[in-house]
């Protein structure tokens, strides 16, 4: 019992001297591969537990229809209530006790940012991160093993400025964003995609993503005087700042970026406040959204719907979520088949790498899924929506977030 | 004290330092960093308890002084270079200045309000972090993982000449354990000092202390001090054990948690605080692998703390006391 210890010990310990072998990677078998993730499921960010399950019906989906190249694929995600010290020690768990293969969609870019260094050091891939940081997609010389998947939030920040400066040129901008990485992110894409519309820009508040209430800030924005209003926001913050606004009696062309913007949380505000504050208004969305009615017809959709209800009957199958960890699920299953029959961690970071996907039936038509050795990130393309009749409408063409 | 009851305390320290020592070779390489958790728990609550379980003063936002700690740790390795181990009594001794600096002003408050005006911070400190985001890296925190001064990494691994291996998970256990039994010892010796008497007093009755002699402003302040010290300590081995400190890591209910840890080990216990530690760390993975349908875990732990406080009032301590007393008294005459 103790000689097997110290033998275990000492293969978890040289797990990195192990992954230059082809064979001798842990958490794969010739039945099974075994991945791992954080998600919350439980404390303030809880309704991102859908990120988790969604992905794991697909996985399901796929192991019923005899899974990739014989092996099931085995999705342990575990719980970090939202903190990051808790997603250090639950990765850890992942890596050293269950020995996980790769780490895959874990939430959160705090939360992927406090464990990067150590899967890089240990070389465990840390695969489509469940954030637009743009580090991720962009500082993978220093941590290959790292890869993103959403839009980079400089990105869609660029593509907000772009369309206020051709279409609202001389329109004075508010901005209402969280103080955190993600926020920060979103409004310097934004800012330099304004460019010489710069001085547009009138007016910022920021608001704490512990905090509960943004109607002050809200006013002060309002008395900048401001005819666009941009909301860098989680779902929570977008319906309270749109409330609070229509409260006021303000009427601004709204820009919703794509983080808060589900169908479901705009039918909230049109429920909760006057409809007319989002008549108009406009996001960018690059996933298929379960309640749009374009796509109640569309296959992809209708495989979503078929997978909702035999793996996960008791989910909200219009939770976007849901679709959103589906695309993300197929993305992995197709790096997976390109990995080779007998996968490496090593030959599927180069898989990420090499990816080419015109088909996610989970992501919106004409949004490729690509990506090189110098270009990490997956998903950069997305298309203007404008809401009008209770519900989002394509505005345009499918346009690049870089 | 009798010496027959100080000898048995020597035994029973003894055989937990060697319980304690020799767990690894029992555990493995993961268990041992949820073991290295533990022990930090351990610290921030026996600090916690010199505070809320002798003086009688409840703190909801001990999990501050562990982000004061951590935060120290981590700017004096990423930023100034400094070997991690140096600065673990450095962010104790900030903290417990900081607990001091807090505790003279707030402790004008009692019960109630005092607890109302520490859950203040504990509500401020995330937000505090960010805003001074030049010294902190606002929300994204501090990596240390490439920091010069940092001594165990994942690399770390030393082979004992009874073949045991050492990861660098083992070497966060003593690391933290050396820590938590130096600082129980320090906290056994309060206990049974004067000044642990004082603040006991002070617990039971404010008025008679006074009368007694007891100047109640400079104990209480020193109590909050001595608290925000371990609680300090605490933080800086967490930020060098996770390799990295975030402000999401000091939500509210972390303060919340040792408060939790510190009921279920049993107020004014000692060495049975460690379990309140380990109810800590496991209690949430076990209601996960029960189930992870939403909020299921959430209501397990719940579920179980309300029976843990029904069945044990006075938590594990008040437990052991129950079973020891009859055995112990025979050993020695109760005075």
């Amino acid at each position: 019992m103790r000689v097997l210890g110290v033998i275990a010990l000492a293969l978890a310990v040289s797990t990195g001297a192990a992954s230059a072998r082809p064979t001798a990677d842990p958490g794969l078998n010739s039945s099974e591969i075994v991945i791992g993730g954080t998600v919350p499921l439980s404390g303030i960010a809880a309704s991102y537990a859908s990120v988790g399950r969604g992905a794991e019906a697909y996985f399901k989906y796929v192991n019923a229809r005899g899974g990739v190249n014989g092996r099931k694929i085995t999705y342990k995600y575990v719980d970090d209530q939202y903190n990051p010290a808790q997603t250090v020690q639950a990765v850890r768990q992942l890596v050293q006790q269950e020995r996980v293969f790769a780490i895959f969609n874990s939430l959160g870019t705090e939360h992927n940012l406090s464990v990067r260094s150590f899967l890089n050091a240990t070389k465990v891939p840390q695969l489509f991160v469940g954030s637009g940081a743009t580090t991720f997609g962009r500082d993978y010389r220093r941590y290959p093993y790292t890869i993103g998947f959403l839009p980079s939030y400089i990105g869609e920040g660029k593509v907000y400025a772009r369309h206020i400066v051709k279409t609202k040129p001389n329109a004075k901008i508010a901005v209402l964003v969280q103080n955190d990485d993600y926020g920060k992110d979103l409004l310097a894409g934004f800012k330099s995609g304004l460019g010489a519309k710069r001085k547009n820009l009138v007016a910022e508040q920021s608001y704490d993503a512990l905090s509960t209430d943004v109607s002050s800030q809200i006013a002060r924005l309002r008395s900048s005087r401001a005819t666009v209003l941009l909301l860098i926001t989680t779902p929570p913050f977008a319906i309270r700042g749109l409330v609070a606004a229509n409260r006021l009696g303000w009427r601004p062309q709204v820009y919703v970026n794509q983080v808060g913007s589900a169908t479901n949380i705009m039918r909230i505000v049109a429920a909760t406040a006057n409809p007319r504050i989002i008549e108009g208004a406009i996001t960018l969305i690059s996933v298929k959204d379960p309640l749009m009615p374009r796509f109640r017809s569309d296959k992809g959709m209708a495989l979503y719907r078929t997978i909702m209800r035999q793996q996960l009957p008791r989910g909200d199958v219009n939770d976007g979520f849901h679709v959103y960890s589906m695309a993300v699920a197929y993305t992995f299953v197709e790096a997976l088949k390109k990995a080779g029959r007998n996968p490496t961690r090593a030959s599927l970071v180069r898989a990420v790498a090499n990816l080419n996907l015109r088909s996610n039936p989970f992501l919106l038509p004409g949004v490729v899924v690509k990506t090189s050795s110098t270009d990490h990130f997956p998903l950069d393309q997305g298309q203007l929506q404008r809401w009008s009749k209770n519900q989002w409408n394509p505005l345009g063409k499918v346009v690049s977030a870089r | 004290m009798t010496a027959g009851r100080f000898a048995l305390r020597v035994i029973g320290f003894a055989l937990f330092v060697a319980i304690v020592v020799y767990l690894p070779f029992r555990i493995s390489d993961f268990r041992a960093s949820e073991f290295a958790l533990i022990g930090i728990y351990f610290i921030a609550i026996l600090g916690l308890n010199v505070l809320t379980g002798y003086t009688g003063v409840i703190s909801l936002g001990h999990g501050a002084f562990m982000a004061l700690g951590a935060y120290t740790t981590a700017i004096l390795v990423a930023d100034h270079g400094m070997r991690d181990l140096w600065t673990i009594p450095l962010a104790g001794l900030l903290a417990a200045a900081a607990g001091a600096a807090f505790g003279l002003p707030a402790l004008r408050l009692s019960g109630p309000y005092l607890a109302l005006a520490t859950f203040g911070i504990a509500v401020a400190t995330p937000i505090v972090i960010k805003k001074f985001d030049g010294l902190t890296g606002g929300s994204g925190g501090i990596n240390l993982f490439e920091a010069e001064g940092i001594t165990g990494l994942p690399e770390f691994i030393v082979t004992l000449p009874g073949g045991k291996v050492l990861s660098f998970n083992d070497w966060l256990y003593y690391l933290t354990w050396t820590f938590a039994l130096a600082l129980f010892a320090i906290a056994w010796a309060i206990h049974h000092s004067r000044f642990g008497r004082s603040l006991r007093a002070i617990r039971d009755n404010e008025i008679a202390a006074s009368a007694s002699g007891i100047w109640l402003a400079s104990h209480k302040t020193l109590a909050f001090s001595i608290s925000a010290f371990y609680a300090g300590v605490a933080g800086s081995l967490l930020a060098i054990s996770a390799f990295s400190v975030q402000p999401g890591a000091f939500p509210v209910d972390r303060s919340i948690a040792l408060l939790v840890g510190l009921a279920v080990g049993g107020l004014g216990s000692l060495a049975p605080l460690a379990a309140g530690a380990a109810f800590l760390v496991f209690l949430p993975q076990w209601a996960q692998d029960i189930s992870k349908a939403p909020g299921v875990p959430a209501v397990i732990y719940g579920a179980v703390l309300i029976a843990l406080m029904i069945l044990l009032p006075l938590g594990v301590g008040g437990l052991l006391r129950r079973i020891m007393g009859p055995l112990t008294s025979r050993l020695y005459p109760r005075s």
